[in-house]
């Protein structure tokens, strides 16, 4: 191979055998920030829920108490996304950025299945290492479609569909109560008890609830719809008195600087 | 028939003979000696407690699977590592300094381990390596010494109870036990210092130092070591050392234990911090002059960062 | 057909790990020691309430965190062997004694370690608040606070800072007070573990905490305003040992 200072296009993966090597020599990558989440989607008369919790974690530790998880791909087509936050954030933006072209090019509002033909086909093409496990949603022109992509880029079409962490606790709920042509309210609400299920009984999951409405005419992102997790008031005051960090030495260094400027005569220089 | 009947009985010299064996084979975690005081060590007339081992064919790799944090930093059980302990002899006897960090991996699990083991009121053990180890076979060593004295009517020489020690985890080799350790103490022969550990190494000294920090600590060490130390003198280099220790290895730190070992017994001089060493000094206290071990002190106005008044002129 | 001749490897993996979090500490006449009530397995919550604060007797507290199996199992051998020191002396054992019966029970299962991380509290017996912690094995030490468990390496920062002090300057003329009344470490407790339910996902659903005060202790009266108080002592003249339970965050 001719070396080159240009790196090519797409992935670096030259580092992998080296960090494969390091992680069994007991050196652990850096762990990435995960949305161990549960996210949900389902058909009803008029459209499309979508729902997601707020939790991301790394390893045990929450990392963000109230994220975002439901990703805009158009205005009638959205996105949960579970499994690395990075990457479901990427590969969403990418296709996001590649329908607003394709309807520019095409001059039609773009299909929900061309959003899904470009996920799978990218998720595909890196065999399993965008880790990114979807629920697709939205209404065009052939009317509502549901979808969940995996990571390795299969796809699944289904009129309620769950994914993440809490996916069973969620797939629970739908399966006992999920009926076909229910109405937006109790569509919402069964999407907002889906979720529930999984920010408390899935420890990946929590936080509070985001929903998305699409419908024919109009889409409703209802972010925090739900939140029955609110932080609750310390007992105490963790306030420092001031003088309470002790310091080894004190310099103060005057930022303004004065200066004189010295006229030494002669002609100016020609500068024109 | 009559051996048959004899099998049964329950009042013959027989049964009798059988019932005491069969309570001498049981393990004793049941045992009448639960009930007293020395609950745990097992029966001491019986020599070494027992320990439960899991059925599986390599209960060492077992342990090993389970313990061994330095290959997996993952693993379930950890055992603290990390640690900077040295004792030395002189003429006026021995000290011993510690420090007093714990860590499981890069956390800090503790930073007021007392990592010298008050053996008896003569013999200090230090503690290196497994701190549940030490602590455990320091104290029941103490109690072979207290039988050594009310058997032999004098006390154990350091000679002997570091070679009992030292005997006692050879017969473990193998199974997983970690220890260093210096057996410290005042015989009469004069001060002693032994070094023992759990691969069974047993070695008679003037100095030593052990852990993760005792490279540093050697350091120190072995440029102020003489024979003729006065005590003052000869504990500070004790403290100096165990700073320097916790100053550089990140594994050692927090404060430093200082004991000092006469003719009349072990004496605990004091606890130092190693922030407090470095930025205040030790304090009023014999053998130091008071100021900060840190050299920001000895290079004020002299170093590159701080340079001197008139350089800085010029 | 696999043949049964082939040799065959088997792993055995006895242990598990159960989350929570467990904290002690030592006030001058009193000592507390809580735990959160969750127990969980992976992503999954196998059940909201299990306890891992147990009262032994009347003047100990022992708190258990790791594997719950063995912990459980654990606390019940330390009972039944503080049950047969009753039968046999008549009067309960002392702190400083069933920290050493649990050092060498522990260590009894050296090669076969509990995978249990043990804090102790109560009262010694010269009526001063006590607080032991244990590891796997059983090196101890008395200390005047620790926390164990999953959550460890959040809260025992934040008590190093405030019941220690650490990384805090008193100010000019004063120094900071040995031992805190127990409101303050009332508070200081509650707020460990909201926080650590904030930012831990193994942490949560409820919260145990138990007071002991030594014999007549005047710190009693701090008491007065808790709620969710219940006291379970079981002698009249002796130490006395309180419960205060509270909900935490579920998700």
């Amino acid at each position: 191979m001719a070396s080159s200072i240009h790196s090519g296009p797409g992935f670096d993966f030259s580092n992998e055998i080296r960090n494969n090597f390091m992680a069994e020599k007991g050196l652990p990558l850096p762990k990435a920030t995960s949305t161990g989440t549960t996210i949900v989607g389902c058909l009803f008369k008029d459209g499309i829920v979508l729902g997601a919790d707020t939790r991301a974690t790394e390893g045990p530790i929450v990392a963000d108490k109230n994220c975002e998880k439901i990703h805009y791909i158009t205005e009638s087509i959205r996105c949960c996304g579970a499994g690395t936050a990075a990457d479901t954030e990427f590969t969403t933006a990418l296709i996001s950025s590649n329908m607003e072209l394709h309807a520019l090019s095409t001059g039609r509002k773009p299909r929900v299945v061309t959003a899904m033909t470009m996920l799978k086909q990218m998720l595909f093409r890196y065999q399993g290492h965008i880790g990114a496990a979807l629920v697709l949603g939205g209404v065009d022109a052939t009317g509502p479609h549901l979808f969940t992509i995996h990571p390795h880029g299969s796809t699944d079409k289904l009129p309620y569909v769950t994914m993440g962490s809490g996916s069973l606790a969620a797939m629970a709920v739908f399966e006992s109560a999920w009926r076909p042509d229910m109405d937006r309210e109790s569509a919402l609400t069964l999407v907002k008890s889906a979720i529930s299920a999984g920010i408390f009984n899935d420890l990946g999951s929590g936080s509070n609830v985001d929903a998305c409405i699409i419908t024919a005419s109009s889409t409703e992102m209802l972010r925090n719809v739900e939140m029955p997790n609110e932080r609750v008031q310390k007992e105490r005051d963790y306030k420092f008195r001031r003088g309470t960090t002790a310091w080894a030495k004190e310099s103060v260094r005057d930022l303004v600087v004065s200066e004189t400027v010295q006229w030494v005569g002669g002609e100016a220089m020609d500068t024109t | 028939m009559n051996s048959f009947a004899e099998r049964f009985s329950t009042t013959t010299a027989a049964s009798h003979m059988r019932n005491a064996q069969k309570l001498a084979e049981e393990d004793d975690e049941f045992d009448g000696t639960m009930w007293g005081s020395s609950a745990g060590f097992g029966s001491i007339a019986k020599g070494v407690p027992s320990f439960t081992v899991p059925a599986v064919a390599d209960p060492t790799a077992f342990l090993r699977l389970h313990t061994d944090d330095h290959a997996d930093p993952s693993c379930r059980i950890k055992i603290q590592h990390g640690t900077t302990t040295l004792a030395f002899r002189f003429q006026g006897g021995v000290i011993v300094a510690v420090d007093s960090r714990a860590t499981a991996g890069s956390y800090i699990a503790s930073g007021t381990v007392k990592k010298v083991i008050e053996i008896n009121p003569y013999l200090l053990g230090t503690m290196a390596g497994g701190a549940a180890d030490c602590q455990y076979w320091e104290t029941y060593l103490g109690m072979h010494c207290r039988l050594h004295e009310l058997r032999n009517r004098e006390r154990i020489s350091v000679s002997a109870a570091s070679k009992y020690l030292s005997n006692l985890v050879y017969s473990y080799k193998g199974m997983g036990l970690s220890m260093g350790t210096m057996i410290c103490g005042w015989d009469k022969t004069g001060p002693a210092v032994f070094y023992v550990d759990s691969d069974g190494t047993r070695l008679k000294g003037d100095l030593f130092s052990v852990g993760s920090g005792s490279t540093f600590a050697y350091g120190v060490l072995d440029q102020g070591y003489r024979w003729d130390l006065t005590d003052e003198e000869a504990q500070e280099l004790g403290r100096r050392s165990i700073y320097a220790a916790g100053h550089r290895d990140a594994f050692s730190g927090n404060s430093c234990n200082l004991y000092h070992v006469k003719e009349d017994g072990w004496k605990f001089i004091g606890n130092y911090d190693i922030s407090k060493l470095h930025y205040d000094g030790p304090g009023n206290v014999p053998g130091s002059d008071g100021r900060p071990y840190g050299y920001d002190i000895r290079v004020e106005g002299l170093s590159s960062t701080n340079a001197p008044e008139v350089a800085a002129a010029a | 057909m696999p043949s049964i001749e082939q040799p065959q490897q088997r792993q055995f993996n006895p242990y598990s790990e159960n989350g929570g979090t467990i904290l002690a500490i030592a006030g001058a006449d009193f000592s507390v020691i809580a735990g959160d009530t969750r127990q969980s397995e992976g992503y999954s919550i196998q059940t909201r309430y299990a306890p891992k604060v147990f009262r032994l007797t009347d003047r100990a507290v022992l708190a258990v965190n790791g594997f719950a199996a063995d912990g459980n199992m654990f606390v019940k051998k330390v009972r039944q062997r503080l049950e047969w020191y009753r039968h046999a002396h008549a009067k309960d054992m002392p702190l400083r004694a069933i920290a050493r019966l649990i050092q060498t029970m522990l260590y009894a299962r050296r090669f076969f370690p509990f995978y249990v991380y043990n804090i102790l509290g109560g009262i010694e017996e010269d009526g001063t608040g006590a607080v032991y912690s244990f590891d796997p094995v059983g090196s101890y030490e008395r200390e005047a606070c620790r926390a164990a468990g999953a959550a460890q390496s959040l809260v025992q920062p934040f008590l190093d800072n405030q019941i220690y002090f650490k990384n805090q300057l008193p100010a000019p003329g004063t120094s900071h007070p040995a031992h805190l009344p127990l409101s303050t470490v009332l508070s200081l407790v509650i707020d460990s573990f909201t926080s650590a339910t904030e930012r831990h996902i193994e942490v949560g659903d409820g919260l145990e905490i138990y007071i002991v005060f030594s014999k007549g202790s005047t710190s009693l009266q701090g008491l007065a305003s808790v709620r969710g108080l219940q006291e379970v002592t079981t002698t009249d003249d002796g130490e006395r040992v309180f419960v205060i339970r509270r909900e935490l965050k579920k998700d």
